[in-house]
């Protein structure tokens, strides 16, 4: 036992000395790289913290996507300065949760998927459709007067990356992770009625949302440029699932493995398959169907049973859903 | 007489928790056997392990001599087992009619369907009343009623019966248990699960006592009529056999019937 | 001139494809619990099927539309049996990436086998039409309501009369219960699944000689299949008709009274789930939302 916690929290700690150093010391590559998996490791683990409740979001881009326009809006028409949009896109991420949470009650899962789902179209059809404020199919530039250097940025999307992680792991430790898991585990028992209220949904959607959206409203500044195809991009949805389902669902280290993992075989597929449009989607598709299928506790889980040489576990088959895995480092 | 059902030291749980612990009993044909318990001592577990909803985790269930693990629940009632299951289960939105042409979907079922509504028409004079009515608006005796048919239905050779007495008034539990009378003697066999024991030891000819998932006692009907060796069985808690025949754990002991 | 006659024959029109188009989803979960997240790709698929028997056969979509619509039964039973029916008893997280990674997987072979060049067969009642009155009817859209008609009712037939027809409605009711009949209930699932891909064939077939297709072209229409039944009451037929005639009436008189309405009519669906979602979850008929 003492071995594997020392082993994660030194690659814990790794870990924030590479967000620290990369963008300081980083080639251009390396930093691109490492901008990429911090978004995706705040996407994920947002992903992540609603799916421990037993909530799938199908349309996750609909907060990144709610997050980057409330970025860019706040500072092209209200002039605000970088750390006040990145303040607005938090609030708006919050917002939608709440929102979201609040349309479906207590309903099953499958109605707040279908939400997030319908969101995702839904936004995207509405920015389209006010050009006069969105900019519309043709997009927005960031225009700002009081523009923070790129390294800024940079450090800003590392610093999202370990406040995610922080507030999932606080998340862990506090009276909500009993309610989340026993949220989840109603789900699929599906017998209780009413025992779990309302504000542990709306606690965990407008918490999780928020760091989605924190992490578009970060890529807006880092890119510059908005339309709506790029802000609720299907890509953003996907990774958002990939990565958490990959690394280990309900786990706090899976999130961040699978978004490293994501972002490399994203890579990978784009640098070999790349003139092949829709290549590196198609592999997430199937990755995802072979997750579902064979690999029920992702990266993280094979690890785990490499170090502690466990037998095989008599959970119930497809993605793990040990409750005891939710608070692993 | 050959045993047409024979349970082996049945070991049945769900998730985690045993359920039965080793359970063994046989039906020998042209018999009705009652099994009893109270709430949560495993009797629907049993019916479910027989029918095949529930595989077991060791033991046997043998049927006409055959090991029948290996056949899938809805393959069972070509071989002749069904079922009318806990709470009766009755399709709610199909008519009386069509929920007995659902019984009597199975293969070996299908060439005597015309045959069979005769036979469970007559015998249950109030479905052929009622024959367009869907079933989701009877009565609970009368979807009692419902759920046998629809079992007889399907041509058994066991039939197995899930509390037929459950909620039912007195005088329709006889009603009930006259008709099952009158099926075993037209010589089906007969496994049927109660917590009533008064009335289900008025047409059994033996009987088994389930508690903490292992048969406690057993014996004849006669036998078991000595309310003694059924208190004892509950594992020393004293039994009190109230008015309606209820077997209800944990109560002092009064005289009893 | 007014338009409300126009607007009114668009909508039933419209309303016929949509009904097509929802019915086989409302199928899929009213007797397997499963939403079929791939289901605007089977659509997809089915355009595709048509398009390319048009193209390179020059098989009228009329001809081929029995042809695709066996393809898609079996296709939905593989696909039922090889990867649906590992998840049946697995948590709803699984079910639900299940199908949605196969929608996005076959989405994006599409892609890359036919590119993502817009299609269509032009036969040539795709683009005729008759004045009857002040109303144009294209008869490429009255053909289409013509095919949704016929299979939904046959549909309705098979479920009310047949005997597996009468079995799928057990399974659906009560999965238990109708394994105690008999009914074998994994083949009824995969029949089900079967069924609900063909109907998806049907309405991909229609689509193309309706729309200029895609591979894109699958994602919003789930989206509206999702909306109707969600407004119909997940599982029922009746209701997945009435979802349908309200979308196509909401669709069509956005666009035709609301100015710049063709862009927002593409957001209605989402409203109606919105709206839906927050007003009255049971929907207008079929099973109650369950709660936590």
């Amino acid at each position: 036992m003492m071995g594997v916690r020392t082993a994660s929290a030194s690659v814990w700690a790794l870990g924030l000395a590479l967000a620290l150093l990369i963008p300081l010391f980083g080639t251009p590559m390396m930093i691109d790289v490492a901008f990429r998996i911090c978004s995706l490791v705040a996407l994920a683990v947002s992903w992540n913290l609603m799916a421990s409740a037993g909530l799938i979001s199908l349309g996750h881009s609909a907060f990144f996507g709610l997050g980057a326009y409330a970025a860019i809006l706040t500072a092209n028409l209200a002039g605000a300065p970088f750390w006040l949009t990145l303040v607005v896109s938090l609030a708006s991420g919050a917002l939608l949760g709440s929102g979201i949470a609040l349309i479906t009650g207590r309903m099953r899962g499958i109605y707040f998927a279908i939400t997030t789902l319908a969101m995702s179209e839904g936004l995207r059809v509405i920015a389209v459709m006010l050009p006069d404020l969105t900019g519309g199919a043709k997009g927005a530039y960031l225009a700002s007067k009081s523009f923070p250097g790129a390294t800024y940025i940079n450090f800003a999307m590392g610093a999202v990356a370990v406040g995610t992680c922080l507030i999932a792991w606080a998340l862990s430790r506090s009276r909500y992770h009993f309610a989340f898991r026993a949220m989840r585990a109603n789900e699929h028992a599906s017998q209780m009625l009413g025992i779990y209220p309302l504000k542990y949904r709306v606690a965990i959607t407008a918490i999780s949302g928020s760091l989605a959206s924190l992490a578009g409203g970060v890529e807006v500044w880092h890119g510059g440029y908005l339309d709506p195809a790029l802000a609720f991009d299907l890509h953003i949805t996907i990774t958002s699932q990939i990565a958490p389902i990959l690394g280990g669902l309900y786990t706090l280290s899976g999130p961040v493995l699978g978004a490293i993992a994501t972002i490399l075989l994203g890579d990978a597929t784009r640098i070999s398959l790349g003139h092949i449009q829709g290549a590196s989607l198609l592999v997430f598709g199937m990755v995802l169907v072979v997750c579902v299928l064979y690999l029920p506790q992702g990266i993280r889980g094979g690890l785990s049973d490499f170090f502690r040489r466990r037998s095989a576990n008599a959970a119930p088959s497809g993605v793990s859903t040990r409750p005891a895995d939710v608070a692993r480092p | 007489m050959s045993a047409l059902l024979k349970l082996e030291n049945l070991k049945v749980g769900y998730g985690q928790s045993v359920i039965l612990q080793d359970v063994s009993l046989s039906v020998n044909e042209g018999e009705i056997v009652c099994l009893l318990g109270a709430n949560g001592a495993g009797k629907t577990t049993t019916t479910r392990a027989v029918s095949g909803l529930l595989t077991p985790w060791s033991g046997e269930v043998r049927f006409a001599g055959a090991d029948i693990a290996a056949v899938p629940a809805h393959k069972r009632v070509d071989l002749g087992i069904c079922l009318a299951p806990e709470g009766r289960q009755v399709f709610p939105n199909f008519t009386v009619h069509e929920n007995l042409l659902l019984g009597s979907y199975s293969g070996a079922a299908r060439p005597h369907r015309a045959k069979k509504f005769d036979e469970v028409y007559g015998l249950f004079p109030r479905l052929a009343e009622r024959r367009s009515q869907a079933a989701g608006l009877m009565s609970g005796g009368e979807q009692q009623m419902l759920a046998i048919g629809r079992a007889l239905m399907g041509c058994p050779r066991l039939l197995v019966l899930d509390e037929p007495s459950l909620g039912l008034a007195p005088k329709i539990i006889m009603d009930v248990y006259e008709a099952v009378a009158t099926i075993a003697k037209r010589g089906l066999s007969i496994l049927f699960v109660e917590q009533n024991v008064q009335a289900a030891l008025t047409i059994a000819h033996r009987g088994y006592v389930l508690a903490n998932g292992r048969i406690a006692v057993s014996g004849t009907s006669a036998e078991l009529k000595n309310a003694a060796h059924v208190q004892e069985a509950f594992l020393g808690k004293k039994i009190s056999l109230s008015a309606t025949g209820e077997v209800k754990p944990g109560s002092v002991a009064t005289s009893t019937h | 001139m007014d338009i409300l006659p126009q607007a009114i024959s668009d909508a039933v029109l419209l309303a016929g494809l949509y009904t097509l188009m929802a019915v086989g989803l409302s199928l899929g979960f009213g007797v397997l619990r499963i939403i079929n997240f791939a289901q605007g790709e089977m659509i997809m698929l089915g355009a595709y099927g048509a398009f390319w028997l048009f193209t390179l056969l020059g098989v009228d979509p009329l001809i081929s539309l029995p042809v695709l619509v066996i393809a898609g039964f079996a296709l939905g039973w593989v696909i039922f049996s090889g990867f649906i029916a590992k998840v049946l008893d697995a948590p709803h997280i699984n079910q639900i990436l299940l199908t949605f990674g196969l929608g996005l997987a076959i989405q994006h072979i599409a892609i890359i086998l036919w590119t993502g060049n817009a299609r269509s067969t032009q036969p040539a009642y795709a683009t005729s039409s008759s004045l009857i009155g002040d109303v144009l009817v294209v008869h490429g859209r009255l053909v289409a309501f013509a095919v949704a008609v016929v299979m939904v009712v046959a549909l309705i037939a098979w479920l009310r009369w047949s005997e597996t027809g009468l079995a799928t409605r057990a399974v659906a009711e009560n999965r238990g219960a109708a394994t105690l009949m008999g009914i074998d209930t994994r083949k009824i699932y995969a029949l089900s699944f079967g069924v609900s891909c063909a109907l998806s064939a049907a309405t991909g077939v229609v689509v193309s000689f309706i729309l200029t297709i895609t591979p894109f072209v699958g994602f919003p229409m789930l989206v509206k299949a999702i909306a109707i039944v969600i407004l119909g009451g997940l599982g029922s037929i009746t209701g997945t008709v009435i979802g349908a005639v309200v979308l196509a009436f909401g669709e069509t008189f956005a666009s035709y009274y609301i100015p710049d309405g063709s862009g927002w009519a593409e957001g209605i669906a989402f409203v109606l789930i919105i709206g839906i979602l927050i007003l009255s979850p049971r929907g207008i008929r079929g099973q109650a939302v369950e709660t936590q």
